[in-house]
């Protein structure tokens, strides 16, 4: 989702084919930020399916240990500042789609720092568990669960911190301060960009509360 | 349409918006030697790994566990990690995000002229087809060389070349080097190349991660070539668990080789899928989509929603190896089945990644060697998006001996079963396009009708195999291995090679040598069945498969097989011959459309220009229609001078160029 459009690929494009190729760009985007929250809602399940299975199974009695809990402080953190980015991309994304640009870019950095720090809770929380990865399979599916979580913040975090910094250099493309939408196609397909990041963001806030719920309170 | 007939012939060029691509050319992307390219990312490739083999020392040696042991995971992994990393940092896969991260956009590609664009990390979704067509040929001549070593071992039943250790590490990195390869060697070379010429479109939807699939599907090559020097790992191409969790450093390679290998599936799947869904040609409605592009399209979807289990199950298993989880460790609260079960539910669909494209490709080939339209498109286009569905509901059946719950046998024979209606469906198109056809006998189509003989007996002895009874019976025999050999080697490898006999002209413009070809279309079919079919009966007899001592009385039928595939592989040395003879030391010109092909990729000028056509065509009729009086032609290409036909033109006239 991070290549953008260029202008005129072939020499004496038509307007018309320009139009076309553009269409099917913001298309591209709409279809593969859908197709990124596939991919990763496959991986997110088999993470699933591993919990489940090795909780069924309980093979020699080691699903979990009496009173192995993963840190709930940390996990409480990481939730909180997954859902705060998650909120913040939704909302900055209805400020720009009224054209309040100014907004976008400070709900931007702040969610890419909300990013940021979850992702250090998470990799800190790593240093800080008290038991051992191998000591159950409870401990093995989290620290599965703590990997996969890593790299869709990291994904996650890119994809914000590009548009928040695209943002800052297209400010007045994008209309600036003024409360009006550019029609330019640079304008246009940064905001179906941001449309998709948004939906991406919608996706990690509902799979950071199940898994919440799978490996802090259930 | 959007696009109308009325389309001007100049146009006024896109002015370059302040904040679009800058124009200029970088160090990294400068044409010439003095740039990134294959020889920076082989340097920091290399020099990643020892940074990341050193940093795994310094920071885990000093554990008792590994003390102990005198292995360390932690290091054996971070620099097999580094070097990807390094790999991809050398050849310029990294400059993109990274220039993202401050707000701005690539600089425009420059032109690269000459041969060093393939060593290079390109947009051009032409030169990475052309890239992944070595690339893959050099995974199945390694693979190749393998199965050699394989056989030779096998021509004495109690006389050794190998030791049992090594012979099993051969096996195994020979089945997992022809698996990788296998998943993307039609998606890889030919997808990339033709998917944008057969929609009609002038690039991919995203064009960098076209690119990285590319580059990291080679370091993924890279690292499951590294476990050799490991040590290699005994546990075969499925890599089952708790043998996994025994092996040495060797596994690692292969688990990290699958993951790596697993997001260069996913990004050139994901990639292909956007395009052929947004980038079609105006009028190319989905009935009117090529074959091939439909055999694509399936497995793009297979790649991009499969793959990520595989790339699971492989993460796990190096968090049991680097920081000792217990995913797959019994005694720990963890299951062994859980990897069989994550791996095969990429494993069975990854069979139809397979197949699929193969039989887009001879869909492709066969209406054009027989003049007749594809017989039953749309049954072939709903028995493609058949079998990609199905494929998700089939995989316990590689679980039927492992100790699936018994009640749940019949439910998965049932799914397996299933499966073949939808496969039966597009064989069976094949048939209903060949019958009464006046067949021109060419080799891409030699090798079509090959493929429909060998996939017949593979796709039946497949049927069997779905049955519990059969199943049990020939679990892990030569059986079973004879079969799949029938479905990949026999099915997908022969609509390859047909793909390239019929393809390469336009790709790069010269004809393969027909005599030469000829040679190696015989050598080839007759001895893959002279190796393969007594492998069934060598299984039936109850030969295991990966055990390299056998039953005294089987070694007259090991021999036979033994010989014949030492024949099998110098009919592919036939094939590089060809290759070399064809293109460097005698090259011929081939014509425009040697074939007299409709498809929209033989429409374009040759050599493809870099923007594919120079008007976009409009799609105003089905694709195969051969043979048909006064039937339109496909595309207008607006008098652009790039299609052979007019918008008025007919089938006759689009053929005559």
């Amino acid at each position: 989702m991070t290549d953008t459009y260029k202008d005129s690929l072939a020499p004496n494009e038509t307007p018309e084919e320009r139009e076309y190729e553009f269409r099917a760009h913001i298309g591209s985007l709409w279809t593969g930020g859908r197709l990124a929250i596939g991919i990763s809602t496959f991986l997110y399940a088999s993470e699933a399916f591993a919990y489940f299975y090795l909780r069924t199974s309980n093979n020699s009695h080691l699903w979990r240990l009496p009173g192995q809990l993963a840190p709930l402080y940390y996990g409480w953190t990481v939730l909180i500042c997954l859902l705060l980015m998650s909120g913040l991309a939704i909302y900055g994304q209805s400020r720009l789609r009224k054209g309040f640009t100014n907004d976008f870019q400070v709900t931007g950095w702040t969610g890419v720092a909300a990013g940021l720090i979850a992702l250090f809770f998470q990799c800190w929380e790593l240093v800080k568990l008290p038991f051992y990865p191998g000591s159950s399979g409870y401990s093995s599916t989290f620290m599965g669960f703590v990997v996969m979580n890593i790299m869709t913040i990291v994904f996650a975090t890119f994809w914000m911190e590009t548009t928040a910094a695209r943002a800052l250099r297209m400010r007045k493309e994008l209309g600036g301060t003024t409360p009006e939408l550019s029609s330019a196609h640079t304008a246009r397909s940064f905001r179906a960009n941001v449309s998709s990041m948004t939906y991406y963001m919608g996706f990690v806030a509902i799979v950071s509360v199940m898994f919440f719920l799978m490996f802090y309170v259930a | 349409m959007t696009i109308s007939a009325e389309r001007p012939t100049e146009a006024t060029a896109g002015t370059a918006s302040p904040a679009g691509p800058r124009s200029g050319t970088s160090w990294t992307n400068r044409p010439g030697w003095m740039s990134q390219h294959l020889g920076t990312a082989i340097v920091l490739g290399f020099l990643g790994y020892l940074f990341g083999h050193w940093w795994g020392n310094y920071l885990a040696s000093g554990y008792t566990y590994i003390a102990n042991n005198g292995q360390n995971g932690v290091a054996d992994f971070l620099g097999l990690a580094f070097m990807v990393l390094g790999w991809l940092l050398g050849i310029g896969a990294l400059n993109y995000p990274i220039m993202k991260l401050f707000g701005r956009e690539a600089r425009e590609e420059a032109p690269v002229p000459g041969l060093s664009r393939y060593f290079r990390y390109t947009l051009d979704h032409k030169v990475v087809g052309m890239q992944y067509v070595v690339g893959v040929l050099m995974f199945l001549f390694t693979g190749g060389l393998l199965a050699m070593a394989i056989r030779t071992e096998l021509l004495n039943p109690t006389v050794h070349i190998f030791n049992p250790g090594t012979y099993i590490e051969i096996v195994s990195e020979h089945g997992t080097i022809m698996m990788m390869m296998a998943t993307s060697i039609v998606v890889g070379p030919l997808g990339n190349y033709l998917v944008p010429l057969m929609i009609g479109s002038r690039r991919m939807a995203f064009p960098r991660i076209e690119a990285f699939s590319f580059w990291i599907f080679t370091a993924g090559y890279l690292v499951i070539f590294s476990a050799l020097f490991y040590g290699g790992f005994p546990t075969g191409w499925t890599g089952y668990a708790p043998l996994q969790n025994q092996a040495g450093p060797g596994m690692i390679s292969y688990l990290f080789g699958f993951a790596v290998i697993g997001i260069g599936m996913i990004c050139a799947g994901f990639n292909i899928a956007v395009t052929i869904v947004n980038y079609r040609a105006p009028g190319m409605t989905w009935s009117r989509v090529p074959m091939f592009v439909w055999s694509i399209l399936a497995t793009a979807s297979l790649l991009t929603l499969a793959t990520p289990v595989l790339f699971t199950a492989g993460l796990f298993g190096i968090l049991d190896h680097v920081v000792l989880t217990s995913f797959y460790v019994n005694e720990h609260g963890g299951s062994s089945y859980l990897w069989e079960n994550l791996f095969w539910f990429f494993g069975h669909p990854e069979v139809y990644i397979m197949a699929l494209p193969g039989f887009g490709i001879v869909a492709e080939i066969v209406p054009v060697f027989t003049r007749k339209p594809l017989f039953a498109y749309k049954v072939a286009a709903a028995g493609m998006m058949g079998v990609a569905l199905l494929s998700f509901f089939v995989w316990q059946h590689h679980l039927f001996q492992s100790g699936i719950n018994p009640d749940m046998r019949p439910l998965f024979m049932l799914t397996t079963e299933l499966i073949s209606i939808p496969t039966g469906f597009i064989y069976l198109v094949g048939m209903g396009s060949l019958y009464k056809g006046k067949m021109r006998l060419e080799i891409p189509m030699l090798f079509s009708l090959a493929l429909y003989f060998n996939f017949l007996i593979g796709g039946i002895t497949g049927v069997f195999l779905s049955d519990v009874p059969v199943n049990v019976t020939v679990h892990g025999s030569f059986f079973v291995l004879s079969h799949f050999h029938y479905t990949i080697m026999g099915g997908l490898i022969f609509a390859f090679m047909a793909g390239l006999y019929f393809w390469l002209p336009k790709m790069t413009g010269r004809m393969m040598n027909k005599k030469l070809g000829l040679w190696h279309f015989w050598t080839m079919f007759i001895f893959f069945n002279l190796t393969f079919f007594p492998m069934f009966i060598i299984g039936l007899l109850g030969q295991p498969r990966r055990v390299f001592e056998y039953a005294h009385n089987l070694q007259g039928l090991n021999d036979f097989s033994s010989i014949s595939a030492f024949c099998l592989g110098a009919s592919f040395l036939l094939f590089f011959w060809n290759l070399m003879y064809s293109m460097i030391i005698n090259p011929q010109k081939a014509p425009a459309n040697p074939w007299e092909s409709l498809g929209l990729e033989w429409q374009t000028a040759s050599p493809v220009p870099v923007y594919n056509f120079e008007r976009i065509p409009v799609i105003v009729t089905e694709p195969y229609r051969y043979s048909e009086p006064g039937a339109p032609a496909y595309a207008d290409f607006g008098g652009g001078g790039s299609g052979t036909g007019s918008g008025s033109g007919t089938v006759g006239s689009s053929v005559q160029e």
